[in-house]
């Protein structure tokens, strides 16, 4: 039995007036996958769900599933499961009458139907709440049913639209958990759309980033932390400062210093990506896989599980540097106003191309 | 009564804030309002209002109902009232109206059946059968038998929604001569006789009308091939343009009057202001304004009223003759159970 | 506990708070009992002395020997049930129409509907004559066009007292139709087809059943208001529709019989509040019959 199909989007293209909410969209979603479409509000992601769903019509492109062309499908006939931000569960309906629309519009017996319910319910640890009415429940039983609803038919893809932006953050750390287990359990095809880069990262097998309604880097959430495609990804993933550097001879400079570089350096300006975690403060220059850089502390943050120090660098550049909240590591906070060496491993010293793909549209 | 004590106390509220006080030379007279009373105001109470030297106030109203709640309420704004006959039966019955002093009032030349004890006649007007001359040409109905008559006047018919006015047409249309009509309902069995006749007419009534300016309209648009009602509303169908006669041909009779409700503010001056209206000279006016009849019938030799209106007038003699007067003695009697027994057959 | 910091001043204030927000509704109460409580007992109170005065109940037990009040209140309720029914499918797809309509188109939607308002009933009833009775705009160009011979009878029936109580009641039906169809989540029905409905079921399962409340509502009020109805069918009925309100008029206005019109009045009162208890308990019974059938 085939439990997941592979989702192919073409240059798919859709205006609203002259405003491109998807522009010439190719992506390739493998069978099985988990992918999260990550952008800012107002980048197409939502855009791109709904094509897959059927709900927005594109200007052109293709998207099929598995050999099957689906771009003039009605949504009724896709067969995608999908979790929407507000559920939409049937407050008409009970739980159980939600969870068991799907398969009675598919004729499914009743006996059947009260089964696959209560499996589906087991599934999403809800046993027992069938005939509770939709008000009665909480938000994260509301989430559990509306996944449970999405998935009792047996969809070979399942779309999610921000299916956690209602939760509290507690709650919301433990159900990204859990839907990544039922998706290794299940091992259908996801895509899912946030706009939450940390729940991209924590869930994704890759992470689509896209803004301005262009795809700009597809990847792993190592690789796109790491090796961001572009000043965009590097500053919508995580905390970064981007330094322009200078060539000479081949080599990379800042500040007059020559880096030690990790990986290809790309053609054209670049950047030099300082990520506050990957400094460390170093007691000298003797260490020579990193690169080191002098600066000033301005101030020193404790934030509970880490402290970020905040100091500016010979040529004027601010920086901050992040480091755990441990014995000592704290011994040997510098205090503000002291001069510090910030050192940076050859390994993580990675340079970003200063494409004009970000350009506000 | 314990009802009346009930309704006292309800309308006494209303009295304390619309009660009045009144001059001893002026009289309030309350009347139906509309083309009605300008035809009053202009040919009765202007007229008198300088001859007697004295303030007349007018006001419309809606008629009997009204009077008995101001009696009720001990508080009653008007002097004199403008009733139809039944409404004018009723007030005497109830003793809402006071009785009239005929030592002042001068009606030997008022036609037959137009007074009351306590209400006394103004206008004559006739409940008659009107045609569409489109529909029949001058060649209409000339008895209730032809009204009746669907082979020989196919088309469509409007007749009151009430019993008033409209049983006596059926027993007539049913063969009974004209003076023994009332004799004839004198009697479940005769109120049933006419409602069965009203029963064979129903499949072509097609409108059962309301009000006087319904029946006006229906024949006026055309609405329907024939109609019961009031002269004075057909005239002003014709004057309007409507293509439709009527004939006086086995109407009724009928009046509107004048009465002093009890506990009026000014009885007295009243009672004269109603001795002079019923005089001929100041009624003879009347058909000037509106086509409806003088009950005095000296009015007549005033010449005031030329010889073709004089002719259209239901008071005039040759047209009085051919009505049969409304006998408020049996509408006092049967009214409230021939209602019943009307509406009854209506919604059959 | 008394001795317990600003306790006793803490419920001094709480007392005092109480009382103040009793005072200030205190006016509309006795508002509501003088126009609302009163006068329906006095009603009913009325409607238990006959023609003398005397206390009977000869009121109510006439309505059952005389074969005429059976059939005004029939007549009164078939009208209603009717007028309510049209109503509805007329108010239902052009409100759903509205409620898919961006914001300011279905304002101006509603401006049209609501633009009646403006006029009076009887010029609106008035208007509805001349255009349906047999010499009417509609007869002269049916006949015209050769789409039938013979005028239709239009008015002065039940047809054009429909015609003209639908008019003026669509109003009442459309306002809490497009209400709450607004209200209904566009997510709803995405979902449904997402779960594999087609339109037409997605409608049936999910949309029309959200409905239901604003639908429900809209038929109580244009119901009961048809139930009261005097202007529309005294003119458009031709004396052939006669409803409780007309009785009611003929009874007070004829033979000024306040005992008989208030039993009709109380009665109506009785039947009107029966059907309302009905629907109640038909809107909880669709509730249940919702989560049942699910």
């Amino acid at each position: 039995m085939i439990k997941a199909l592979p989702i192919h989007i073409q240059q798919v293209v859709k205006t609203y007036g002259r405003i491109h909410a998807l522009d010439h969209v190719d992506l390739e979603i493998k069978s099985g996958e988990f992918l999260t479409l990550l952008g800012p509000s107002g980048s197409g992601k939502t855009t791109l769900l709904m094509v897959l769903a059927g709900f927005t019509r594109p200007d052109s492109g293709s998207v099929r599933f598995g050999d099957r062309e689906v771009i003039r499908t009605p949504p009724h006939k896709r067969d995608v499961g999908m979790v929407f931000q507000n559920y939409a569960l049937f407050p008409h309906m009970t739980v159980a009458g939600n969870i068991g629309f799907p398969l009675r519009l598919r004729g499914v017996q009743k006996d059947d139907i009260h089964q696959r319910v209560e499996h589906a319910l087991s599934t999403v640890q809800l046993d027992g709440l069938g005939d509770r009415r939709i008000d009665q429940l909480s938000g994260g039983q509301k989430q559990r049913v509306a996944l449970a609803r999405a998935i009792v038919f047996e969809p070979r893809i399942l779309l999610m639209d921000e299916p956690l932006s209602a939760l509290d953050k507690k709650l919301r750390d433990h159900m990204q958990i859990e839907l990544r287990r039922l998706h290794e359990k299940l091992g259908i095809t996801t895509v899912y759309v946030t706009h939450d880069q940390r729940e991209a990262l924590t869930m994704s097998d890759r992470v689509a980033v896209i803004n301005h309604g262009r795809l700009i880097q597809c990847d792993s959430p190592r690789t796109i932390y790491d090796y961001p495609a572009s000043p965009f990804v590097a500053n919508f993933i995580g905390e970064s400062t981007l330094i322009p550097v200078k060539r000479s001879n081949g080599n990379v400079v800042l500040d007059g210093q020559v880096l030690k570089v990790s990986g290809a350096v790309p053609d054209g300006r670049c950047s030099l990506m300082l990520r506050p975690e990957r400094l460390t403060i170093l007691p000298d220059r003797r260490n020579p896989d990193y690169n080191v850089f002098p600066g000033v502390v301005e101030e020193v943050v404790f934030q509970g599980e880490s402290f970020v120090a905040y100091a500016v660098l010979e040529s004027g550049t601010h920086v901050s540097m992040r480091g755990i909240s441990q014995r000592e590591t704290v011994a040997s906070l510098p205090s503000r106003g002291k001069a510090v060496l910030l050192g940076l491993h050859w390994e993580e010293t990675v340079l970003i191309p200063e494409a004009n793909e970000d350009a506000p549209g | 009564m314990r009802i009346n004590q009930l309704l006292l106390s309800g309308a006494t509220a209303c009295a304390i804030f619309f009660g009045g006080t009144v001059s001893a030379d002026e009289v309030t007279i309350a009347s139906w309002g509309g083309s009605y009373q300008e035809a009053q105001s202009k040919a009765l109470f202007k007229p008198v209002e300088k001859a007697l030297g004295i303030t007349i106030k007018e006001e419309s109203y809606k008629g009997i109902g009204q009077v008995r709640t101001k009696v009720a309420a001990g508080s009653v704004p008007w002097d004199i009232i403008d009733t139809g006959s039944g409404g004018g039966a009723r007030g005497c019955a109830e003793e809402i109206l006071i009785p009239l002093d005929y030592s002042m009032i001068d009606t030997s030349n008022f036609v037959a059946d137009t007074q009351l004890s306590c209400c006394v006649g103004t206008i004559v007007f006739a409940t008659v059968m009107a045609w569409n001359t489109d529909t029949y040409g001058d060649n209409g109905p000339q008895s209730w038998a032809d009204f009746w008559d669907a082979e020989k006047f196919p088309g469509t018919r409007a007749i009151r929604g009430k019993m008033h006015g409209m049983l006596e047409p059926a027993l007539m249309a049913d063969g009974v001569p004209a003076d023994e009509v009332y004799s004839v309902l004198d009697s479940e069995e005769g109120i049933n006789r006419a409602l069965d006749k009203i029963r064979e007419l129903k499949p072509h009534v097609a409108v059962w009308w309301s009000s006087g300016a319904q029946h006006a309209q229906l024949m006026k648009d055309g609405e329907v091939d024939l109609s019961t009602g009031w002269n004075g509303r057909f005239d002003v169908a014709i004057a309007d343009g409507g293509n439709l006669k009527y004939t006086y041909s086995q109407g009724l009779q009928d009046y509107d009057c004048f009465g002093i409700p009890k506990g009026a503010p000014n009885p007295d001056l009243a009672m004269s202001v109603i001795a002079e209206m019923s005089k001929a000279e100041y009624q003879a006016d009347i058909p000037q304004y509106i086509t409806y009849g003088p009950t005095n019938t000296l009015a007549y030799e005033t010449g005031k009223i030329d010889e073709t209106l004089a002719a259209s007038l239901p008071s005039h003699p040759d047209n009085a003759s051919q009505l049969l007067p409304i006998s408020q003695e049996w509408y006092a009697k049967w009214e409230k159970m021939a209602s019943e027994m009307y509406t009854d057959m209506m919604t059959e | 506990m008394a001795d317990a910091l600003n306790a006793r001043e803490l419920r001094q204030d709480e007392w005092r708070e109480k009382l103040a927000m009793f005072g200030l509704s205190l006016p509309a109460l006795v508002l509501v009992f003088a126009i609302i409580v009163v006068p329906v007992g006095w009603l009913f109170w009325l409607s238990l002395f006959n023609d003398e005065g005397v206390l009977s109940l000869s009121n109510y037990t006439r309505m059952f020997d005389s074969k005429s009040y059976t059939r005004i209140f029939i007549t009164t309720f078939k009208v209603s049930i009717l007028t309510t029914v049209f109503c509805v499918l007329i108010s239902y797809p052009f409100s759903y129409f509205l409620s898919q309509l961006p914001k300011r188109w279905a304002a101006i939607g509603l401006f049209t509907v609501l633009l009646p308002f403006w006029t009076s009933l009887l010029v609106r009833t008035y208007a509805w004559l001349v255009v349906l009775q047999r010499k009417g705009l509609v007869n002269e160009w049916g006949i015209e066009l050769g789409l039938w011979d013979q005028p239709l009878k239009l008015a002065h029936n039940l047809n054009g007292t429909l015609v003209g109580m639908v008019h003026i009641m669509l109003p009442f039906m459309v306002l809490p139709l497009y209400a709450s169809m607004r209200a209904i989540n566009a997510d709803y029905v995405k979902a449904a087809s997402n779960l594999g409905a087609n339109p037409t079921r997605a409608f049936w399962l999910v949309f029309f059943p959200l409905s239901l409340p604003g639908l429900l509502a809209g038929m109580v009020v244009v119901f009961v208001l048809c139930l009261g109805f005097f202007v529309t069918p005294a003119v458009l009925g031709g004396g052939k529709v006669i409803m409780v309100s007309m009785k009611i008029e003929t009874l007070i206005d004829l033979f000024f019989n306040f005992g008989t019109a208030s039993a009709l009045g109380v009665v109506l009162m009785i039947l009107t509040l029966a059907v309302l208890f009905l629907a109640h308990r038909l809107l909880r019974l669709d509730k249940i019959l919702g989560e049942r059938g699910a």
